[in-house]
């Protein structure tokens, strides 16, 4: 990390959204580690004053005593807190793209290389989320963010916090991290047909939507975000084999065409969606389909990474 | 927060409120302290059954009757006890509606109040070291609150060593904070309960009813020498005016600016007296007191006089020379010191004249008197039998057993009788020796009696008719463990065994008595005045100083604790990374020095090129660390390897 001048060093924005540079990996030290007393630490501070008052107004040494023990608890309570977050080693994990409206999953890595262990950590990104680390440990926690809007969405910042011992003072680290995932569009929820009907673009072998109630069905996938719930195998759900998918078998039977100038919807996003919704069934069903938006244009194929390529060039049109 | 998650959180803080509140029970009011407990017991049930807690109209009700039974009690809630009183209703009361967290710390913020109120009754340090203890149990159910996983042992040692880290700090602020005394308007006015001690007269058995206390009364510190035990009559009340059975204290003491100019003579002794809270402003100085602290005086039976509070501790630098000479009697004296209730009996006239009181000086008498209590069957007794009717007659001769009142009273009686004014002077005798403390301990089982008779040429002189009777018991001070055990004065125990446990017994309380001396000197006694003496004994006169020597120590110590509480035990940088840094840093002697920037890939690639013998190795070494430090899975014999090849590198 660069060295801050004064000003930069006390700006408000460092304090909650932690500083700009952002890193993959963070070691927590004093720079990016903040200490304030919490509501109850400053209500210890009036019982502290009441216990005060009362050896004053006695001239009781040991009630003097005891207010003076409670004070340098309180006091020594910032170093332990502190040191409830120093030196845990962050790093960013892996995360998944999503389409918009999911939650987005980031992963993060934290470890405790030190011996001591750590009894009460939360991180918050948009919920919170408690864990203890013990010693040495390392733990990958998953935080999730709200998406709205498809293209890349950064990770805001992460802020790790704690209070123990005594809950008297909450140290706090807002970190801001180099991760980002990827948001595709919302497919649409009404299933329209492909586009069989827009003419010259789709070249098709075999009808697929005639296909697509047939017979030839052909295996099981895990269920994945964004399949048709049509296609759910609710047979095995119902036996409690967890959630699959029906796949069809399409291959090599059609070559679909999706166009961007064909699409029905009033606006960009409409149209986006509703090619995300055709790219997810056409890969579910196993169909060729090209893919022509305003500037791109992929040939037809059919597969993941095929799949992938399609849906990121739609997230960031 | 679920509550049903926390039982253990609930079940420590009710534990660690019963504790605090249980030597509430000699303070606060029965009907309070029953309400207390019942409260108390409610809530430990609710955890098991927590439908049967309150609510909230229930809740309302019960704080309603508490209110009512604190007014009955107290009628108003300001001073110690109506406080007191006040604070562990409310803590009951809060008890019952446990909801949130912030509940859990208001209950917890109470128990320190009702801690501390505890102080307020008592200061011993047993009392001291128990709310410590209790203490560390209600910041373990901070710390339990603040864990996700509340373990019990645990939350008590990070309590613990909490509390120990903090004691530096807080043993500067006590010395170092300025104690200033509360202004006049915010004192209480309190009333206590009668203490035990030497009262303003004197009956037949009131001083040995004392004989079987040992209560502490008062101890000394000679700056030199400590006078012998013969010499250690410390003066308290003087009886002039008796009824033949009662003797009481001359009210009128106008006469003390008639009062001859005393002579004193030979080593006078100096010495520091501590006096315990009393009841009565008395102060106990060795005879004859020369000088003393301004907030005392000395009347006219040269007794000091406390004009201030007697119910709070206090010390007195004193100086009393032995030895004295009071001069001339004044008429009032003569005339207090020679009364009697009524005409003497046959016997006891017949008595003085045997013993040549009437015709012979007084020294004469007095010596025949003293030697007459040695040869006939006299005896000395903690519990003499009662003498209800002439009690002085029965005494001389029917029973001829007594205490040293009884001793001082027919003295003073025969003196009277033949013309000599005396007049008995009580207060405390002898005093044990703390050796490990070098001070002397004055309880109430050393009250004395004995006698002053005005002489020609000498003034009021001591005379203790107890000595004659019983000279160990001057000698040699009570011993008053025994007394205590068996209830007989008895100063050579002939037991070996039990002679050999009271000695170990000696030595205990000797120890536990400079452990309590320094706590009430250092700890207790620490205010205003003493704290000023010390500081200025260090250097430091003034509030600013002390402010600056505050801050300072205060510094001193936190960045010594910094260092011990932060220091990092296991070094933050990675294992995989450390091994790969010292590759490097035999690269580097090699003149191959990893730029900042540069990745493990291109600085392999590097090496490759300088030193192509060396470029398998480097490969091996920069391919391992690359796994272990990014890829998500790796096993412990990486690590073995990456140690083993790193360790056998070279160029």
């Amino acid at each position: 990390m660069t060295d801050l001048n004064l000003k930069q060093r006390f700006k408000l924005s460092r304090f909650i959204k932690g500083e700009k540079t952002a890193v993959k990996r963070i070691v927590l030290n004093q720079r990016c580690i903040f200490i304030l007393p919490t509501k109850r630490g400053l209500g210890f501070v009036v019982l502290i004053s009441l216990l005060l008052l009362i050896a004053f107004v006695y001239n009781n040494n040991l009630a003097y005593l005891l207010a003076f023990l409670l004070a340098s608890i309180f006091f020594i309570t910032i170093l332990h807190t502190f040191k409830s977050l120093a030196n845990l080693v962050l790093t960013v994990g892996q995360s998944q793209p999503v389409f918009s409206g999911e939650s987005a999953g980031f992963e993060i890595i934290v470890e405790n290389l030190t011996k001591q262990a750590r009894h009460n950590l939360q991180a918050h990104l948009q919920q919170k989320v408690d864990f203890t680390l013990s010693t040495q440990e390392k733990r990958r926690i998953t935080l999730y963010s709200e998406t709205v809007k498809r293209g890349w969405q950064d990770i805001s910042t992460v802020t790790l916090s704690s209070t123990y011992p005594l809950g008297l003072f909450r140290a706090w680290s807002p970190l801001h991290f180099s991760a980002k995932v990827l948001v595709y569009p919302k497919p649409n929820i009404v299933e329209l047909p492909f586009p069989e009907a827009a003419g010259a673009e789709i070249n098709l072998l075999n009808n697929p939507v005639a296909k697509k109630g047939s017979d030839d069905f052909y295996g099981l996938k895990e269920y994945q975000a964004g399949d048709s719930i049509k296609h759910i195998h609710w047979k095995a759900f119902a036996k409690g084999q967890g959630l699959f998918s029906k796949q069809y078998d399409g291959n090599d039977l059609s070559e679909l065409w999706l166009n961007y100038e064909h699409t029905p919807g009033h606006n960009v996003e409409e149209r986006l969606s509703q090619l995300s919704r055709w790219v997810i069934d056409a890969e579910k069903m196993g169909l060729q389909y090209g893919f022509k938006i305003p500037g791109m244009t992929i040939e037809p194929n059919h597969g993941k990474p095929h799949y992938e390529q399609c849906l990121q060039a739609l997230a960031l049109f | 927060m679920e509550l049903a998650a926390n039982q253990r959180v609930v079940i420590f803080l009710l534990l660690s409120i019963g504790l605090i509140t249980l030597p509430h029970v000699y303070h606060v009011p029965l009907p309070l302290f029953a309400f207390f407990s019942g409260l108390l017991i409610w809530r430990f049930i609710g955890i098991w059954k927590p439908s049967y807690l309150p609510n909230n109209i229930l809740i309302f009700l019960l704080t309603v009757s508490a209110l009512l039974l604190l007014y009955s009690q107290h009628q108003g809630v300001l001073g110690r006890d109506a406080g007191t009183s006040l604070f562990v209703t409310a803590l009951g009361l809060k008890l019952l509606e446990i909801k949130k967290e912030r509940d859990l710390y208001l209950i917890n913020y109470l128990a320190f109040i009702v801690a501390t109120s505890q102080f307020l009754y008592q200061q011993s340090i047993i009392m001291a070291a128990y709310i410590l203890f209790v203490c560390c149990v209600l910041l373990a159910t901070l710390v339990s609150i603040n864990s996700q996983k509340p373990q019990t042992i645990p939350a008590l040692k990070t309590a613990l060593i909490i509390i120990l880290q903090a004691l530096p700090i807080t043993i500067v602020i006590f010395v170092l904070f300025p104690r200033v005394e509360a202004p006049r308007w915010m004192m209480f006015d309190e009333q206590h309960s009668a203490r035990s001690g030497l009262s303003d007269s004197m009956e037949p058995g009131s001083i040995s009813s004392l004989g079987l206390s040992d209560e502490l009364v008062f101890r000394v510190k000679f700056k030199g020498a400590i006078p012998p035990p013969n010499q250690r009559y410390w003066r308290g009340p003087v009886f002039s005016h008796t009824d033949g059975k009662k003797w009481t204290e001359t009210k009128q003491l106008f006469f003390k600016r008639f009062l001859d100019k005393p002579h004193y003579q030979g080593t006078a002794y100096q010495y520091t007296l501590m006096m315990e809270p009393q009841d009565k402003n008395w102060v106990f100085a060795l005879d004859m007191p020369v000088s003393y602290p301004n907030s005392l005086e000395k009347n006219a039976l040269y007794q000091l006089i406390n004009k201030k509070n007697p119910g709070d501790r206090a010390e007195y630098q004193i100086t009393s020379s032995p030895q004295y000479n009071t001069g001339y009697i004044t008429k009032t004296e003569l005339k207090d010191n020679l009364q009697l209730p009524s005409e003497p009996s046959e016997k006891i006239t017949k008595l003085v004249q045997h013993l040549q009181g009437y015709d012979q000086p007084a020294e004469v008498f007095i010596d025949a008197l003293l030697n007459h209590f040695t040869t006939e069957n006299f005896h000395y007794t903690l519990m003499p039998p009662l003498m209800e009717e002439n009690p002085i007659d029965t005494f001389l001769f029917e029973t001829r057993y007594g205490f040293c009142s009884h001793y001082a009273a027919a003295f003073v009686y025969l003196m009277r009788v033949a013309d000599i004014p005396a007049r008995v002077v009580g207060g405390y005798q002898g005093g044990e020796l703390n050796k490990a403390g070098g001070f002397l301990e004055i309880r109430q089982a050393n009250a004395h009696a004995w006698v002053e008779v005005w002489l020609k040429n000498k003034g009021w002189t001591r005379f203790d008719p107890t000595a004659a009777i019983a000279p160990e018991r001057i000698e040699q001070d009570v011993n008053i463990d025994l007394q205590l055990s068996t209830g007989i004065v008895n100063f050579n125990p002939t037991n070996v065994n039990i002679s050999k446990a009271i000695s170990w017994l000696k030595q205990a309380r000797q120890m536990w008595g400079t452990v309590d001396y320094s706590w009430q000197r250092w700890v207790i006694n620490y205010t205003g005045a003493n704290q000023a003496k010390f500081l200025s004994s260090l250097g430091i006169h003034d509030f600013k100083a002390m402010a600056y020597w505050l801050l300072g120590c205060i510094g001193f110590i936190t960045i010594v604790l910094a260092w011990f509480i932060l220091k990092v035990k296991q070094n933050v940088v990675a294992k995989e990374l450390r091994l790969y840094q010292v590759f490097c840093q035999k690269m580097a002697k090699a003149g191959v020095k990893k730029q900042n920037g540069e990745t493990a890939q291109q600085f392999c690639m590097r090496v490759q090129q300088q030193y192509p013998q060396l470029a398998e190795k480097a490969e091996l070494i920069t391919d391992l660390y690359i796994k272990l430090r990014y890829a998500q899975c790796y096993t412990e014999e990486d690590f073995a390897l990456l140690k083993q090849k790193v360790a056998s590198f070279k160029y």
